[in-house]
């Protein structure tokens, strides 16, 4: 399926941002992951808006306004799980109506948040959320090659 | 790269074992599918499962005397009970996977807490049966580490 839509948000701080992953040495730039989604984007015909937000509010106003919008989403929370549960609340809600409306949704998170126990991963019962952590900037690449192989089987 | 791939108890069951969670390809299917990504650019994919917790350890030791390159662990429920499994993957030191092909996240609370995860490098889960091949492809284009 060409020119479906892919959006990628990134939460406040990136605070995961770390070198504890698989590819350690490698460059860890917000920029340079977004290049590499561009990129691998670009090789299946998927258009990308990629968004990073320090702002909880704006971030999730965000998502929930453009959930219609997209057809397959990809969410670091970094900083966002671990404070209000307003906003989490409203964070699981949009997941759950991304899965309802069958639209593939998986949670990017850089580092291997188990390691050290920075923070939980999202948990929303009965979605089908997936769980990508620790593999740098290529846990993105495997999260688009994910939602391009379940966008060509829909 | 070689690249052993070590699945736990039940999954022997694939396909007939709760399909409305884990789908209906079955292991062999799976087992099929990564082979033939892995030697399309020469890498090679042993493909393991026991539902024995003891002979998992053994593999993972096996990988580390044979200096293997990768680990993809699916250790299914002894994710949940396993010291053993975690002291082993401990001693590991190429690359290592958890994967998960739902998202034990999101099931029971028993199944929220892994002795595996903090003894690897990434987890992966909820992608399906899918994930492995996926896994194993990203697996074959990283750079061999030295163990």
């Amino acid at each position: 399926m060409s020119n479906s839509k892919l959006l990628i948000i990134n939460g406040p701080g990136l605070s995961d941002l770390s070198s504890d992953n698989v590819t350690a040495n490698e460059d860890l730039s917000l920029s340079g992951i977004e290049q590499k989604c561009i990129e691998t984007s670009g090789e299946f015909g998927l258009e990308v808006d990629f968004r990073q937000n320090d702002d909880e509010s704006e971030l999730l106003s965000g998502l929930i306004n453009d959930i219609n919008n997209f057809d397959a989403f990809i969410i670091n929370p970094a900083a966002l799980s671990k404070s209000s549960v307003i906003n989490y609340d409203a964070f699981s809600s949009a997941i759950s109506e991304i899965s309802n409306q069958s639209k593939p949704v998986i949670e990017v998170r850089i580092e291997n948040i188990f390691k050290r126990n920075v923070s939980k991963p999202l948990q929303v019962p009965e979605s089908g959320l997936g769980f990508i952590g620790g593999l740098g900037k290529h846990g993105y690449v495997l999260a688009i090659r994910s939602i391009n192989k379940k966008l060509s089987n829909q | 790269m070689n690249i052993y791939v070590i699945n736990g108890p039940n999954i022997n069951l694939l396909g007939t074992r709760e399909p409305e969670i884990y789908g209906r390809e079955t292991l062999e299917g799976i087992a099929i599918d990564c082979k033939e990504k892995a030697s399309k650019d020469g890498h090679i994919v042993k493909f393991m499962q026991s539902n024995y917790e003891g002979e998992i350890v053994e593999w993972i030791q096996e990988a580390i005397m044979q200096k293997v390159d990768a680990i993809v662990i699916n250790a299914a429920a002894y994710t949940h009970t396993s010291i053993a499994i975690h002291d082993a993957l401990k001693s590991y030191s190429g690359y290592k996977v958890e994967l998960h092909i739902s998202n034990p996240h999101l099931r029971e609370s028993f199944r929220h807490v892994s002795f595996i995860s903090p003894a690897v490098d990434a987890v992966i889960a909820g992608l399906g049966a899918e994930g492995y091949g996926h896994v194993v492809d990203l697996l074959s284009e990283l750079p061999i580490k030295v163990n």
